[in-house]
């Protein structure tokens, strides 16, 4: 029983049809294909912190971080405090984003190039390229599993409202690129936000805070409130999730591209600082709304899909009128999210796969009907590989191992290429190709009946990630040791 | 002050942070996107010309 209702369907009607407006309205502002991949580098402060903030929370985000927090009590909420601090000492110091920034590059194996060489930078791109849209292949179905939980829809119209969803973000991304990514995303912000808040106030005055203490307190004990004591969880958890978090701050390519469209490096380290405390927002609202579904569904209510007990507890206490605000601020969520990665990964596409192609002598007009071409093959990727990939286990762990398919690798390359002069390309695809196999595999023993209980059991998620890191790092430092170094040309004149 | 302080503090401190910046990015981004817009479309004049 839900209590979605004809007025909380107009509330989303009119927001999907403003973000439409807004998203459309500004294509005849994309000339180049500069304007459509990181918006001319216009990007001021606030709006950089408004898209910054909707694109990295969606209604995966909140999927994966209220089922830790129904999982985990709110010792869940770790990696939110790791991501915080990583946001916080990356824009204060500069640490990596600056020199990334003052290179004046469009994405991150542009630079690359620049140390690597041009095969580094291609195949820097298709490991980012890969990597991101596995991790954006849940996205879809996530997001129509919620909607479908929190409106009471028949199951057997998520395929058509996961489509109706990418239609919408797709034609708006197709037309106006990052340009009517930026306007959309702060349009989401804004009613991404105000939802959240409501809903989170709601919890805690109708809940209540003993209430959701209690909760964790019976279900998990000292564990639920400290990651060190819960069985499950300990250092490694801790481990893992700081170094995804330091890397994903370094090389995510959606944060990334936040930094490169910002109109200097100053603003773009303070889009950081400033957004470092949302960190912290995008994973404790959600685990407080996962332990509110843990104090008041009871265990034969959720059953085995722990992903679903947050919407199924939201379609109970939700009211009328919030629920539509509720809804659209989820919309606005996915949307955003789904905007910024589609036009993210087409940008790697375009700028370093397709490089050795394009050579940098298109037209403008030939680019951007490629860029736009690019768009719109993610988002069918997205549709397919949403409908057939069954999803083994927690959607975090997927996420992070995914994640690192490239964000090892990645941050290896960018901290080298930052301040390590004999890093070189050996070194580099060392560390790409150890990056790219331990975690593929993982994901394949995970699959396969024969290797998944050593795969989830005996190795998990944590360990192998840690490995990725560890492994590349060290194919990096090894691979440009071995190089042999050639003798710098003699400046002329 | 409530049992694990902690997790209070940072779940109202949230409340709290987020609610602020979400008022105040909703006003100053506004005039962000105002200001782009209105150089990118100088940008293309000068260009045409």
């Amino acid at each position: 029983m839900t209590n979605f209702s004809w007025i909380d369907g107009s509330i989303v009607g009119l927001y999907i049809v403003a973000t439409m407006i807004a998203g459309i309205a500004v294509r005849k502002y994309v000339g180049k294909v500069e304007h459509f991949l990181i918006a001319g580098r216009e990007m001021n402060l606030y709006l950089g912190i408004a898209s910054l903030a909707a694109t990295e929370f969606g209604i995966v985000t909140c999927m994966y971080t209220s089922q830790n927090g129904y999982k985990n009590g709110f010792a869940g909420a770790t990696p939110g405090i790791l991501a915080m601090l990583a946001m916080f000492f990356v824009g204060y110091t500069g640490f990596c984003v600056k020199p990334l920034r003052d290179a004046g590059v469009i994405t991150i194996p542009e630079l690359f190039e620049k140390r690597y060489g041009p095969r580094i930078r291609w195949a820097a791109g298709v490991v980012i390229v890969l990597g991101g849209l596995l991790n954006m292949g849940v996205f879809l179905r996530t997001g129509g599993d919620f909607l479908v939980a929190v409106c009471g829809f028949d199951p057997k119209y998520l395929e058509i409202t996961m489509t109706a969803l990418l239609l919408f973000v797709a034609i708006y991304t197709v037309l106006g690129g990052m340009l009517s990514v930026l306007v959309t995303d702060f349009l989401q912000f804004v009613v991404m936000s105000g939802g959240l808040l409501a809903v989170t106030i709601l919890i805690l005055v109708n809940v209540g805070w003993s209430e959701l203490v209690a909760a964790v307190q019976k279900n998990y004990g000292a564990g639920g409130f400290n990651p060190l004591v819960k069985p499950d969880m300990g250092w490694k958890y801790i481990a893992d999730n700081a170094l995804l978090s330091l890397a994903m701050v370094l090389t995510w390519q959606t944060t990334i591209q936040r930094l490169l469209a910002a109109k200097d490096t100053k603003t773009g380290c303070q889009v950081y600082t400033r957004t470092s405390v949302f960190f912290l927002c995008r994973w404790l609202i959600p685990v407080v709304w996962g332990i509110a579904a843990l104090a008041v569904l009871k265990p034969e209510d959720v059953g085995d899909n722990t992903l679903l007990a947050m919407p199924t507890m939201l379609s109970r206490l939700t009211p009328v009128g919030l629920m539509g605000i509720l809804v659209a601020a989820m919309l606005a969520a996915d949307m955003s999210t789904d905007a910024s990665y589609m036009i993210t990964w087409s940008s790697v596409i375009y700028n370093d796969i397709l490089a050795p192609f394009h050579k940098n002598q298109w037209s403008e007009k030939r680019g951007l009907i490629v860029s736009r071409s690019i768009v719109a093959i993610i988002g069918v990727f997205l549709l397919v590989y949403g409908l057939w990939y069954p999803l083994q286990g927690s959607l975090w762990d997927y996420l992070r191992v995914t994640g690192n398919i490239y964000l090892s690798s990645m941050s290896v390359l960018l901290v080298a290429c930052c301040y390590w002069k004999r890093a070189n390309s050996w070194g580099a695809a060392g560390a790409i190709i150890c990056g790219a196999v331990i975690p593929t595999a993982f994901l394949v023993m995970e699959q396969l009946p024969s290797t998944q209980h050593f795969a989830k059991v005996v190795v998990g998620p944590e360990y192998s990630n840690i490995a990725t890191y560890i492994i590349a790092a060290t194919a990096m430092v090894v691979g440009s040791l071995l190089k042999p170094q050639t003798k710098p040309v003699a400046a002329r004149g | 002050m409530p049992e694990h302080w902690f997790w209070f503090l940072a779940t109202m401190g949230c409340v709290v942070w987020y609610s602020t910046i979400t008022v105040y990015v909703a006003i100053r981004g506004a005039m962000d996107i105002k200001h782009m817009l209105r150089r990118l479309a100088g940008n293309g004049e000068e260009e045409q010309e």
